[in-house]
């Protein structure tokens, strides 16, 4: 415990250092503001801003993150309960009751229930981060290779339930990215896969050219053939901004609730600040003794989505620093980066590294305390970039991406990649196909070739060794059961789980 | 309640077979290896067999669905869509690279971000025309200048070098 404090002391010192402070800053203020714009997420901001993290250190472009992807809950709960836009998807829930309360003029009331619930969330989740990931990283430093290939195959079983889409055209997202990742010498025998004969294609597919495509090019196109909403701005005065007691009575309890219930979400592969927010404002309009209150402005609505979706952030960093396995796309996109800084994420990243991992952590209570504090008097001026027009922001955004993959390799291949992915990103979002697990099982898939490989060797080839071991067993009997409970549960007739009605499956039946 | 699906899924749902076949042929040519000893290949095959058939079994399930509703097919929840800005985008991502080998950094960012935001506002010609000068000129001196990033440059790359120092 003294060592725990010991080393989040000098994570702060290192923090509080004026290069570090101004990249939480920095990452806080650009998270608040891809938050607010509708389109652009988090995971976006991330991809288009993921070459220029090579200009930084590995720490430094780590807090960068954290911040934007803190930033991007705060910013997105703002114009959910002003304009009533969800800023991107796991504030939609937000929209429901904080514009009814915005609506009933306790806007005020609702954006700083809002920030305290997120700062709260943001604290509980940190210290389950701490202890958690603490944990698993020293249990999994016994794992070997068919352990970790196991929990691979797991998050990416879940994540195929969890996606949106049909799980098929998730798996197929899978594959196609588990494919993608084979290009190049195989790093055991030395031999060339897939390159035909294109020397670039040798060091393997770059996955900051795919990403940003993915999730820069592609979020362009689809935001073209989106209608503008040009909105008149409602201002909040600072007087506003305060609850009344009863206001901060009713809310606390949500607020406490959502925090855990987003950590332990956000610990489970898929999109789990989403998923978070949906659970915690069903679960609250059951514990409320005002139910029909819900849809018309209870505040309790707004306190425990919000509290969720930036508790599921720290929970989402767990399986990331104690196994090296993100189980979300943002964090494949914070894996991608480590990996281009020539750091390796596994269980030993936090002991080889302690400076990163107590660093990040330090940052996170930063970045919070910075949001809350920036966030409620400077939410005219956030509001107000929803102003910018789209046809002058998209063209930035492109030459962003453009500018960005170049400067890396200065390869024109590497554009050409960038073009590619995008429109085949646009593509497979327009017929329904989630896009995430892609990405997610490009990062993940060497890994997981690598621990297979070699658990055939260390097993001899069997298959059963490989199955029948404490940890393996659990993981596939968890694959085991998100694949047939939900078809025996709906043959019984006794509902379903989510996942199942995204709009992939929609398209489809 | 049939299935219903629309051309783009159809076309989709074919391209992603035809990428299964692909890869499963190509993944054939490497050395597999035994179960005991993995060579290069075996992985690649496997995740070939897998996308096979799951692709294979999309294209039929697209194939076997019915037209889109006649709700669906008059409009998109999303309105009419820009398709000349749509391509137009995708057309300058993909001319970028051969831009810049040939007019440099400025003129080839220039050109590109003038026919996007042309494209997006086609009634602010002017406008647009100043706008982008000043995006590539203000992206040339951030990374350049600022950055130190080697960016492709000619005369006016260099004139800009000698105005700013």
């Amino acid at each position: 415990m003294l060592e725990i404090a010991q080393s989040l002391l000098h994570g702060f010192s290192l923090a509080l250092t004026p290069l570090y402070l101004y990249y939480a800053l920095i990452g806080a203020i650009l998270g608040t503001i891809v938050g607010v714009l509708p389109g652009l997420g988090p995971l976006g901001a991330m991809a288009i801003l993921l070459s220029f993290t090579l200009k930084l250190d590995a720490t430094g472009a780590m807090i960068l993150f954290a911040g934007i992807y803190y930033g991007a809950m705060y910013g997105g709960s703002t114009t959910s309960i002003l304009l009533n836009i969800p800023g991107e998807a796991a504030s939609v829930v937000t929209c429901i009751d904080g514009y009814q309360m915005a609506q009933k003029g306790r806007a005020g009331a609702a954006l700083t229930v809002s920030a305290v619930g997120s700062f709260i969330a943001g604290t509980i989740s940190i210290l389950g981060l701490m202890g958690v990931a603490l944990f698993l990283a020293d249990i999994a430093l016994r794992f070997g290779p068919p352990e970790f290939f196991a929990i691979g195959v797991c998050g990416l079983a879940l994540l195929v339930r969890l996606s949106e889409g049909s799980p098929l055209q998730a798996f197929i997202m899978i594959l196609l990215g588990m494919a993608l990742a084979t290009v190049g010498v195989d790093f055991l025998t030395g031999i060339e896969r897939f390159t035909f004969g294109i020397h670039e294609l040798g060091q393997g597919i770059d996955f900051l050219p795919v990403a940003m495509g993915i999730f820069g090019i592609a979020e362009v196109l689809n935001t073209v053939e989106q209608r503008e909403f040009i909105q008149s701005v409602r201002k909040v005065s600072l007087k506003e901004l305060l609850p009344t007691r009863q206001e901060w009575r009713r809310s606390f309890p949500p607020m406490f609730r959502g925090s855990v219930l987003g950590f332990i979400i956000g610990l489970v592969p898929g999109p789990s600040p989403v998923i978070a927010t949906f659970v915690s404002y069903i679960s609250e309009k059951r514990l409320s003794s005002t139910p029909e209150e819900f849809g018309k402005g209870a505040i309790e609505g707004v306190a425990g989505p919000e509290a969720a979706n930036n508790a599921a952030v720290g929970g989402a960093y767990v399986p990331l620093f104690a196994l090296g396995i993100p189980f979300t796309p943002a964090m494949a996109i914070v894996l991608g980066t480590l990996m281009l800084h020539g750091l390796t994420p596994g269980p030993n990243l936090i002991k080889t590294k302690p400076d990163l991992f107590w660093a990040v952590i330090a940052s996170m209570y930063i970045g919070n305390f910075m949001l809350l504090v920036l966030n409620l008097p400077l939410v005219n001026v956030f509001v107000s970039i929803l102003k910018v027009p789209r046809n002058i922001l998209l063209p930035i955004i492109v030459l962003i991406c453009l500018i960005g993959v170049y400067t890396v390799n200065s390869s024109s291949l590497d554009l050409l990649m960038l073009a590619v992915f995008g429109y085949i990103g646009y593509a497979l979002r327009g017929v329904g196909f989630p896009v995430a697990p892609l990405i997610l099982a490009m990062v993940i898939g060497p890994m997981l070739e690598t621990s297979l490989r070699q658990s055939l060797n260390i097993t001899g080839g069997n298959l059963a060794d490989m199955i029948f071991r404490p940890i393996c067993l659990t993981m596939y009997s968890i694959v085991g059961v998100t694949f047939i409970l939900p078809p025996v549960l709906r043959f019984f007739g006794r509902g379903h789980l989510p996942g199942r009605s995204g709009p992939g499956k929609n398209r489809l039946e | 309640m049939g299935i219903h699906v629309s051309k783009n899924q159809k076309i989709t749902a074919f391209l992603l077979f035809g990428f299964s076949l692909f890869y499963f042929f190509s993944s054939l040519r490497l050395k597999l290896g035994t179960f005991k000893n993995p060579g290069p290949g075996l992985i690649p095959l496997g995740i070939g067999v897998l996308l096979l058939l799951c692709t294979g079994f999309y294209l039929a399930r697209v194939l076997r669905a019915g037209p889109p509703g006649k709700k669906k097919q008059e409009q998109g929840p999303r309105g009419e869509k820009n398709y000349l800005a749509i391509f137009g985008i995708l057309g300058c991502t993909l001319a970028y690279p051969f831009l810049l080998e040939y007019g440099k950094f400025i003129v080839s960012t220039f050109a590109v971000a003038y026919v996007m935001l042309v494209l997006l506002k086609p009634s602010r010609t002017l406008f647009s025309f100043f706008l982008a000068l000043g995006m590539a000129v203000g992206s040339f001196l951030i990374f350049s200048l600022l950055l130190g990033v080697a960016l492709p440059s000619g005369f006016l790359e260099n004139l800009l070098f000698r105005i700013g120092g």
